[in-house]
């Protein structure tokens, strides 16, 4: 609930003190920040009757003088230009600025510059610069995400302002909840060490005013780690109601557009999934497939129940019983519908796609060893016809991944095969990856082959047998959490920054992972958090990836990489 | 959470600035005061003084061009918000008046009846007045105007629906307890016989004939009192059954009516950046039929096989069979709707 209320709050304390008819303005980014936490219902309540984009409400020339304008905006220059724009030609009785991180001196100097009409009653800055997807998962829904993965070099100013996007994100978490972190960050990433130093700079040196609260026993810890670090995950096929959704179909702040799936009617074509609002959901997001299955058939079992009962109206009491709880029901048919929608949907790209029988050949790449095996079995999958090309790509990749430095001649094999077989594949693509995120470059033991206790453990599991061979993957962030919470997180892998250090272990740790999270990771995220180790997990990134995402980002980057090189 | 105010900064930048500024006479809108010219100084400081003087000020005109009232419809969403507002204290009456019925009486409850009937009427009154007015509220085209109009409908829409709510909940506590006690009445009567009766036993036997007479006075006085409050609760409860009907039926439809124009929560319609998007669509909604619910694909079934328990396997072979009944007698039913 942390970061969800913490957003809410800070909406709410921005309308409750203004009376009146009132319209709230955003950019696009702040229309996710608010969008997730607060409903339409709930803005009615306080009154707002309008809202609107900054850049769109500019070319209206309506005068609305009965309505108080709030604003909630990141400070940024484009915004500022609008609001200098606004203010010197306001349409609104008053105007109530309120920004989601820091102000410049010179920024409130422009806008103090362009109120002439002195519409402007308040400057606050509120800080809700993340958007609180669930209670303990955060996004910052960075576009340029594919940045990470090019050196500096490249891009100095576009690097920049990736940085500084999540720096700003990462420290308005900590502002709403009023705490200053020791920072570590994973040693072999350089764009890890960069934000964590300029994250401590920030909250440290710049403004060490501001995050000066009152300081707890143990300072929380904020880990800063790279994507390239588990490039499995976000990888392979998933199985658990949120994360499957998001890897089948596609979620964004919550919401699944279903519009391409085709025929279907209009009140389903975008639907909201959000384990605040949705009972059944949150009771399920983290289910398998097989038991949503029965979870659905049971909640459509007891509303067939409902729609019997209401059928049956013969008296006027049960009339009068049909009027009383019509809110509920109709609730009920659109919750049902959604779900069934859903599962329906992804029942029939399992079909499609042969996923069944791919994903189980990925979990074993993921999970066990045997290269041999491992190798014929993805042959044979590449020479399947039904499979598809993405499907190809992605086992050829998880193969490459484990067995990088096993037999180069079959891997290579292997690559000739994909490109030779897909032709929409970017050629190189596999190998690319294989240079972010090869064994070299990776810090954390993605395999856990390599010290004797990981070893153990999966020995260990295998001899125990799986319960869910297509959940048997445990994505890398688990066995750091499980490292923290012993507070044996290995110096040496993810130094401190600068002087910062800790003895014992945290209470509360926000680990942010540069490149993405995955839902997977979140599940994770929230599983350990339920099982009150006495230590609680926030899990942020610069995006949400599904695999569709991370091969995009890898292409893009792939192909920056490629024109850059050839111009120098 | 912690905030930063930055306004005390920005007014000092605002001040600095004004005295410093060059001033200029042909600045469009700037003041609400008859536009007094001669020099920017002057209309400046006039605005700056109303803002401050009236910082509850729900209107502040701006510019000369538009007297800076506030649009007509305004005055008919202030009239419904009223209407609302005089139906919530009407509700707070109507409670008491339960109340009072429900509480035992020696006189007839006819006039408790009659003031219920009276009050339920009147709020019933309310809610459908101001259901008609707020369809004048509804206006054509995409504008910025025509969102807030649809706005605040839907704001007075989803008031007047709780409130209908609320009515219904009361009628029906009432006519349960009124039942209750009508039911109540007898067992507590029986309970007092039957106390009565022991207590003549347990006497003493010389004050026999003495407590029997008292006795049979209270008795006989106790079973008056129940016929009579049961003719009553009778004719309460006919009395307001037709009225019952009636009023059901006018809340009914209300509902219906509402129904088009609140919004759903936890829906995709209840999501701002779905609003942002589109701004000038109407909610079109009317109770859909449920769509026939497919079968579950094998798919699904077969994943479930996977796991090595033998037991979900005859779960399964269970479900399977169930799953298959079932959709067998779904296709034939028909799903109920308005």
């Amino acid at each position: 609930m942390v970061l969800v209320s913490a957003a809410r709050d800070y909406v709410n304390r921005m309308l409750q003190d203004i009376s009146g008819m009132k319209v709230l303005i955003l950019d696009s980014q702040t229309v996710s920040i608010v969008s997730v936490v607060y409903s339409q219902s709930e803005l009615l309540q306080k009154e707002v009757f309008l809202v609107e984009l900054v850049d769109s409400i500019s070319k209206s020339k309506e005068s609305m003088s009965h309505l108080k304008a709030v604003y909630f905006l990141r400070p940024t220059l484009e915004n500022i230009q609008h609001l200098r724009r606004q203010l010197a030609n306001p349409r609104f009785g008053e105007s109530h600025l309120f920004f989601s991180n820091m102000l410049k001196d010179t920024q409130i100097h422009i806008l103090a510059d362009s109120d002439e009409q002195e519409v402007v009653q308040q400057v606050q800055e509120y800080y809700a610069d993340f958007v609180a997807i669930d209670p303990y998962h955060f996004t910052l829904n960075i576009p340029s995400n594919h940045m990470y993965m090019l050196p500096a070099v490249v891009d100095p100013p576009g690097l920049q302002q990736f940085c500084d996007r999540i720096v700003d994100g990462i420290s308005t978490v900590f502002l709403a909840l009023k705490r200053r972190p020791v920072i570590r960050y994973q040693r072999t990433s350089d764009i890890a060490k960069r934000i964590a130093q300029e994250t401590s700079k920030l909250m440290y040196q710049q403004e060490s005013g501001l995050f000066d609260f009152r300081r707890t026993e143990i300072s929380p810890l904020l880990l800063i780690v790279d994507r390239r670090d588990d490039p499995v995950t976000p990888l392979l096929n998933q199985w658990t109601y949120q994360a499957m959704v998001h890897e089948l179909i596609g979620i964004h702040d919550n919401k699944v557009d279903l519009s391409s799936t085709g025929k279907l009617p209009k009140d389903q074509q975008e639907v909201v999934l959000s384990s605040e609002q949705d009972a059944f959901f949150k009771a399920n997001m983290y289910e398998n497939f097989g038991d949503i299955g029965m979870s659905i058939k049971r909640m459509v079992d007891d509303f067939q129940q409902v729609a019997k009962s209401n059928q049956n109206i013969q008296t006027i009491e049960d009339m009068a019983k049909f009027v009383d709880s019509y809110p509920e029901y109709r609730k009920m048919h659109g919750n049902v519908s959604k779900h069934v929608t859903l599962v329906t949907e992804m029942s029939k790209i399992v079909g499609e796609r042969r996923l069944m029988l791919i994903s189980e050949r990925e979990q074993d790449l993921a999970c066990n060893g045997g290269q041999v095996a491992a190798f014929e079995a993805v042959a044979n999958l590449l020479n399947n016809e039904s499979v598809s090309d993405i499907d190809r790509l992605h086992l050829v990749m998880l193969y490459a991944l484990r067995y990088e430095k096993e037999s180069p001649v079959q891997l290579m094999q292997l690559f000739n095969k994909l490109a030779s077989q897909s032709p929409k594949y970017k050629p190189g693509l596999v190998q690319f990856l294989l240079k972010q995120a090869g064994v070299d470059k990776r810090t954390g033991d993605l395999y856990g082959n390599r010290d004797l206790l990981n070893i153990a453990r999966n020995m260990a599991r295998g001899l125990k047998g799986v319960e869910n061979v297509y959940t048997q993957h445990q994505p890398l962030l688990f066995q750091t959490m499980e490292s923290i919470i012993k507070g044996r997180l290995r110096d040496v892998d993810y130094p401190f920054v600068g002087n910062h250090f800790q003895q014992g272990r945290p209470q509360d740790v926000v680990i942010f992972i540069v490149g993405g999270t995955t839902y997977e990771e979140s599940r994770s995220v929230a599983l350990q958090n339920a099982s009150n180790s006495g230590t609680r997990f926030i899990l942020g990134g610069s995006v949400v990836l599904n695999s569709k995402r991370f091969l995009k980002d890898l292409e893009e980057a792939q192909r920056i990489a490629k024109s850059s090189t050839n111009v120098v | 959470m912690a905030t930063r105010n930055r306004t005390l900064i920005f007014r000092k930048y605002r001040d600095a600035l004004k005295s410093v500024r060059v001033p200029t006479s042909s600045s469009p809108s700037t003041s609400s005061v008859g536009g007094v010219g001669g020099g920017g100084g002057g209309p400046v400081i006039e605005l700056a003084s109303t803002s401050l003087l009236n910082p509850n000020r729900k209107y502040a005109p701006l510019s000369t061009e538009d007297p800076g009232l506030p649009p007509a419809w305004v005055d008919v969403s202030e009239e419904i918000a009223a209407n609302v507002q005089r139906a919530r204290m009407k509700m707070v009456e109507l409670a008491k008046a339960h109340a009072k019925a429900l509480m035992p009486s020696f006189g007839d409850g006819k006039e408790d009846q009659r003031t219920i009937e009276g009050l339920t009427q009147e709020i019933t009154g309310l809610l459908r007045k101001s259901e008609k007015q707020l369809k004048r509220l509804a206006a054509a085209g995409p504008s910025e105007d025509s969102n807030v109009r649809k706005n605040v409908q839907r704001s007075l829409a989803t008031d007047l629906q709780n409130l209908s709510m609320e009515l219904r909940k009361k009628q029906s506590t009432y006519l349960k307890r009124l039942r209750q006690q009508n039911e109540g009445q007898d067992g507590d009567d029986l309970e007092m016989n039957l106390n009565g009766g022991r207590s003549i036993i347990d006497d003493d036997n010389l004050d026999d004939m003495v407590f029997n007479e008292h006795q049979m006075a209270k008795l006989k006085k106790s079973e008056a009192f129940t016929v009579e409050r049961e003719r009553e609760i009778q004719q309460a409860s006919k009395c307001s059954w037709p009225f019952v009907v009636e009023s059901v039926n006018e809340l009914a439809q209300i509902m219906k009516d509402l129904s088009v124009l609140v919004i759903d929560q936890g829906t995709i319609v209840d999501r701002i950046d779905y609003n942002i998007q589109n701004v000038a669509t109407t909610v079109e909604e009317g109770l859909k039929q449920l769509q026939k619910v497919p079968f579950l694909p094998s798919t699904i079934i077969s994943f479930y096989f996977q796991k090595p328990l033998s037991f979900s396997l005859i779960l399964h072979g269970i479900v399977c069979i169930e799953w298959i009944s079932h959709r067998r007698q779904r296709e034939h039913r028909d799903e109920g709707g308005w």
